[in-house]
């Protein structure tokens, strides 16, 4: 019997001394993007002096706030070894309706609104039916809904955009509370809710475990079909959320706004640590992803740099940003 | 005590018999660190030629490592490696095949749309010179010889993916022997088929002998030490235990060489009779699954265990399967404590009481990427929810109470579950049931492909749940094991129930001859 | 409101599918397309290809042409749409020849793909007009009509160079790279900057055309700290994305900014004064005016080579006649 303990003791040494240097690895793995979204800050500091200002920070976050929102939402659609291309035609869908209800002295504010977001969670619930339904694959799936989203944007506003909103409305995109803009808190509350919802509930556990073995899952009794359906449809929500914060930044409902908005959420979360095997990511990990691809944009920005080498060069820090990302998670 | 016992053992000269042969493989004081562990230290492997050679030790004793240095996965710290009386310096698996050593994998990894002999032949087909163009007849004529002269009965056109797990082992085990090398590493080669195939495999490997290939037999299973082996080298912890003639060594001293205490008895069960007789927990009549299996009878009782033997494809993950709910059965009924019940998906099951360990623990086990936390929390989930919130503190306490009664070896209870041993990963997934507390469990293969210490805790742990009343159905490929747990035994037979054993009756004979079909006591 | 209703018939037309494909899994219809010969031969039948149904102004375009065909006895038009694809469009023309339409009026996806869509008119003796987009080679077809990309980014610029007198920094806003658009605009701009010592191009950036992306665009230019006097755009979405953000920074004031296209939306910009300059491409009337080439080509009558349909400035003194327009 003694001897027994001391082989478990020599066990616990050699992990315990281990842990240590697993410790480090751990802080990396955890950390590394926010290095190098601290280190890209600091390059941009150095070349533009305007760059780092209260001003100038704000107005980064808030311009990333409604990609930022979509790629919230997308995470956890990866998470579960899923993805969601519609998001951008969504923001457009839900665009041009909520705008549509929105004019001056016609609806109360909350109507646009549950409208907007309605649509959103609508769509997104579609997806979620058909993926787990119909069992086809979400690639399929929510590139159907991108195409027939875009092009009902587009059919119910023949192609034009719809003006005329309401100050009320307005605020939600333009206005600013205590001096923040209203888009960032929105980003915020998003940010803590999705947050708390996966690392407190019920919910995310369900959501990693799906993404980590969906057969295990099922076996497990949870209900796959429908954590599916609650996923797509927040993410679908997320995306009206969005589109209502762009459609008031920008005073009109755009059928083409959020072009390509669906690639740049998804760079986000890779660029934040989700792995599109599924199980892994983290809404923080997301939002600096975020905030990384809005450092690149605004600095290239302020440093005039020609619109060529600036399409090249976030295709070239994407690439390393992931590279570096697998090669430490390979390491550990 | 463990201490003076590896002290007698000289681990230079071990005195074999008919010496004078030579070493067709010298590994010596080979040492590997890796950032924090110490994979091997000083380690030492000498094969002979012409024999096979086992290696054991329980899981991360360091097996795999000294063998990935070997065929030029990793390269050691320190050490030298002779191979046919010259030293090596591999750089890559291309020069180990190339100077003449293959190896069977333990993880198959058969391309599953090509067919056999692609994959066989994979990156060394005929081809017409520089254009790459595959001569697609030669290449089935070399694998069908290659099949004829190890007797193997398979298809070279039939697709990977259409096979069996058993017949993908063989296919494994052919592609390693097509190299022609001199010495052939064998990674647990049973641990995926049945008695029949391994009769055959014994065969291959006698008769590779006596064409003086060496083999190096990594395996678990004691029993074919003797059947198979010359010589047999055991590691622990990294570290070389000793080397003896497989003969002359016994099942106790071997245990005691690899986990370093004394195992007496893998199977303590108390020997308690069940005097009363208890009630039926589960019931189920004439179950059926068209193509699955037909009219499948059986009860158990609380305390009971009971035993499901057959071969590989006969039917017994799928009945369980069935019960369960992941696939519902076309026809028959299922009683739980007397009632009759309606499953129709696996939250059906757990709500009446019943949890499942499944055979694949990657496949359908674990959640690779998460915490061993939140892999034991899954089935039990909705009791520590509140409101929608997960009870953080009770949740760690819990998990950390039957971490420590499972004995679950881990830093902690956050680290990622990818990283635990086997056995320690099968603990936790019992301990995902056990949270759950169900009264009837289903294990199939609760014990595949861990090392023979968690092997004895995992077995010890089931005889404490029956003994608590839990209503247990084991399903397990090792004779041993089956007739060891169960107080009752039910074989199958492509589908079909082939009998019932009891514990007294129960012998490896009848049983296979069961499961063979050669026999029926229905 | 019309656009209220769509969007019900829509979300209903959603569900139903949603319902369908979840409900009977695999089940398929293969709906049966008839295609109607449309062909009594006394009508002039034109074949119209256009890049894509769904983009702005070509909707614009589009109306001119349908209201052209209203007010003509005895013309039918066909429409396709090539979804901005030139591989598609090249069929749709050869579809057109075989149908044995009158005329064809191509309004090209782009410019290198469409000599042999003219060509394969030619040799099928069909009369083709090309509409809006130029390119070298053009005078094979039968006649082009439309307006020069370069000539707005002229016009735009000098109206711009007018307003600032003649010196200023210059920030120039690009649509989407690499379009025929944004190249001759952009090189309209720059050939009136060179010609004004004073005047320089500052900062040079691309919006996509897009209204969002302008507003992100002029924030960060506005946090670069540098002196901008003027913001000329390639089309007006962008820059009324760039007048949001001058106007949260407050500095609108100070900045001209010019845009192209005159949309409805641009207009009322226009109006308040906020969109100093926008030139007018006269989408109806290159419609108008590529149906009624065609038509005249198809009864065999001469038609002119190049039939140009004038840029025309809006500023705040002729605004009033354009907004009536649209209406």
């Amino acid at each position: 019997m003694s001897s027994q303990v001391s082989v478990v003791d020599k066990r616990e040494k050699s992990k315990v001394s281990s842990s240590s240097k697993e410790k480090v690895s751990r802080i990396l793995n955890r950390y590394g993007m926010l290095f190098i979204l601290i280190a890209l800050i600091i390059l941009m500091s150095i070349l533009s002096p305007t760059f780092f200002t209260t001003g100038n920070l704000l107005n980064i976050v808030r311009q990333m706030s409604v990609v930022g929102i979509v790629a919230i939402g997308v995470t956890i659609v990866i998470i579960t070894t899923g993805i969601d291309l519609s998001s951008g035609s969504v923001i457009a869908l839900v665009s041009v309706a909520a705008a549509s209800f929105a004019h001056p002295d016609t609806y109360p504010l909350i109507v646009p609104i549950a409208i907007g977001l309605g649509l959103g969670l609508l769509t997104g619930v579609i997806n979620g039916t058909i993926i787990s339904k119909a069992k086809i694959a979400p690639f399929i799936v929510t590139l159907g809904m991108m195409t027939a989203a875009r092009g009902a944007a587009l059919l119910i506003t023949d192609g034009r955009p719809v003006g005329n909103l309401s100050d009320s409305f307005k605020f939600i995109g333009q206005g600013s509370v205590l001096g923040i803009p209203v888009p960032i808190i929105i980003f915020g509350v998003v940010g803590l809710i999705s947050y708390i919802l996966l690392n407190k509930t019920k919910f995310g556990k369900y959501v990693y475990a799906i993404g980590g073995n969906e057969q295990a899952a099922m076996i497990a009794g949870v209900n796959v079909d429908r954590y599916k359906i609650f996923v797509y449809g927040y993410a679908g929500l997320l995306s009206g959320v969005a589109g209502i914060i762009l459609t008031s930044r920008i005073s009109s409902g755009q059928p083409t706004a959020g072009v390509m908005y669906e690639l740049d959420a998804i760079a986000a979360a890779v660029i934040g640590g989700t792995s599109l095997a599924g199980g892994i990511g983290a809404i923080g990990g997301t939002i600096i992803g975020a905030l990384i691809i809005g450092v690149m944009n605004n600095g290239l920005d302020l440093l005039n740099v020609s619109p060529y080498w600036q399409q090249i060069l976030k295709g070239v820090i994407i690439t390393v940003a992931v590279f570096i990302d697998s090669r430490k998670n390979r390491k550990s | 005590m463990g201490q003076s016992f590896h002290q007698k053992i000289n681990p230079i000269e071990n005195g074999v018999k008919g010496m004078s042969r030579d070493y067709i493989l010298e590994m010596l004081n080979i040492t590997k660190e890796f950032p924090g562990v110490k994979a091997l230290d000083n380690v030492q492997l000498k094969v002979k030629k012409g024999t096979v050679h086992a290696l054991m030790g329980e899981n991360g004793a360091g097996k795999s490592t000294l063998m990935k240095i070997l065929i030029g996965i990793y390269t050691p710290d320190s050490g030298i490696i002779k191979f046919d009386g010259e030293e090596l310096k591999f750089s890559s698996i291309k020069t180990a095949l190339d100077k003449g050593i293959s190896m069977i994998h333990q993880e198959l990894s058969p391309i599953p749309n090509m067919t056999v002999a692609e994959n066989i032949f994979l990156g060394r087909e005929p081809s017409y010179g520089f254009t790459g163009w595959v001569k697609a007849k030669e290449l089935e004529e070399k694998t069908r010889q290659l099949f004829e002269k190890l007797e193997i009965d398979i298809d070279p056109n039939a697709k990977m993916a259409d096979l069996s797990i058993a017949n993908t082992q063989m296919v494994e085990i052919a592609k390693a022997i097509s190299y022609n090398s001199k010495l052939i590493i064998m990674d647990e080669p049973t641990s995926a088929i049945t008695e029949k195939e391994v009769n055959h495999l014994f065969k291959i490997i006698r008769s590779l002998k006596k064409d003086g290939v060496s083999i190096i037999y990594i395996t678990h299973k004691m029993d074919e030490l003797s059947q198979i082996t010359d010589e047999v080298t055991v590691l622990r912890d990294g570290k070389y235990v000793g080397t003896k003639p497989s003969t002359q060594i016994t099942k106790d001293e071997l245990i005691e060489m690899m986990v370093g205490r004394e195992l007496n008895q893998i199977f303590n069960k108390k020997q308690v009779e069940i005097v009363e007789i208890k009630e039926v927990a589960l019931s189920v009549k004439n179950l059926s699954k068209k193509s699955k299996f037909e009219n499948v009878s059986f009860e158990v009782r609380k305390g009971e265990i009971l035993g499901f033997a057959g071969l590989m494809g006969s039917g017994r993950t799928e009945v369980l399967e069935s019960v369960f709910g992941i696939t519902p059965p076309d026809s028959g009924e299922i009683y739980i404590n007397g009632k009759k019940v309606n499953i129709r998906s696996t939250r059906d099951a757990i709500k009446y009481g019943m949890g499942l360990l499944t055979e694949d623990r990657k496949l359908t086990g674990l959640f690779l990427p998460l915490s061993v936390q939140d892999n034991m929390i899954t089935v039990n989930i909705n009791e520590y929810t509140k409101g929608g919130f997960l009870k953080q503190k009770k949740i760690h306490a819990d998990c950390k109470t039957l971490s420590e009664q499972l004995a679950i070896k881990t830093p902690s209870l956050n680290q990622i579950i990818k990283y635990l041993s086997g056995g320690n990963q099968q603990k936790a997934l019992i301990a995902r049931w056990l949270l759950r507390d169900p009264d009837i469990l289903f294990l199939d293969e609760p014990t595949r492909g861990i090392d023979v210490g968690a092997k004895s805790e995992i077995y010890n742990l089931i005889f404490d749940l029956a003994e608590k009343g839990k209503a247990i159905v084991v399903i397990s490929s090792e004779m041993p094991e089956i007739l060891g747990l169960s107080d009752r035994i039910l074989v199958m037979h492509e589908g079909r129930k082939m009998g019932e054993l009891s514990r007294e009756e129960a012998t490896q004979e009848k049983i296979m001859k069961l499961a063979t079909g050669e026999l029926s006591k229905v | 409101m019309k656009v209220q209703k769509r969007l019900i018939l829509f979300i209903i037309l959603l569900l139903l599918s949603a319902a369908f494909i979840s409900g009977c899994g695999e089940k398929q219809e293969s709906s049966q397309q008839t295609s109607s010969q449309s062909g009594e031969k006394d009508k002039i039948v034109i074949g119209a290809a256009l890049p894509d149904f769904d983009d702005k102004w070509l909707s614009y375009l589009q109306d001119g042409m349908k209201e052209y065909e209203k007010a003509q006895k005895d013309v039918e038009v066909i429409y396709v749409d090539a979804m901005n694809d030139a591989s598609k469009q090249l069929s749709q023309v050869e579809n057109f020849i075989q149908q044995k339409v009158d005329a064809i009026v191509l309004v090209p996806v782009d410019t290198v793909s469409a000599p042999e869509m003219v060509n394969k008119a030619n040799e099928a003796n069909v009369p083709i007009v090309v509409v809006n987009r130029q390119y070298e080679g053009v005078e094979n077809a039968t006649a082009y009509v439309g307006s020069e990309s370069i000539k707005a980014g002229l016009m735009q610029m000098e109206e711009v160079a007018k307003l600032l007198n003649g010196k200023g920094n210059i920030a120039i806003m690009n649509g989407q790279m690499g379009h025929e658009a944004q190249i001759k605009r952009t090189e309209g701009n720059k050939q009136i900057i060179e010609k004004h010592p004073d005047m320089k191009v500052v900062l040079e950036g691309t919006a996509e055309w897009d209204r969002a992306k302008g507003m992100t665009l002029m924030e960060n230019w506005l946090q670069s700290g540098k002196k901008i006097d003027a913001v000329v755009s390639n089309n007006d979405e962008m820059a009324i994305g760039a007048i949001m953000a001058l106007e949260d920074a407050g500095k609108l004031e100070d900045v001209v900014v010019a845009g192209i296209d005159a949309t409805p939306d641009a207009l009322e910009y226009v109006k308040s004064g906020k969109l100093k300059v926008t030139v007018f491409q006269n989408a109806k009337g290159q419609g108008q005016g590529g149906l009624e080439i065609a038509i005249k080509a198809a009864k065999g009558e001469n038609v002119e080579k190049f039939n140009w349909i004038p840029y025309e400035l809006v500023t705040k003194d002729n605004v009033e006649e354009y907004i009536k327009k649209w209406q």
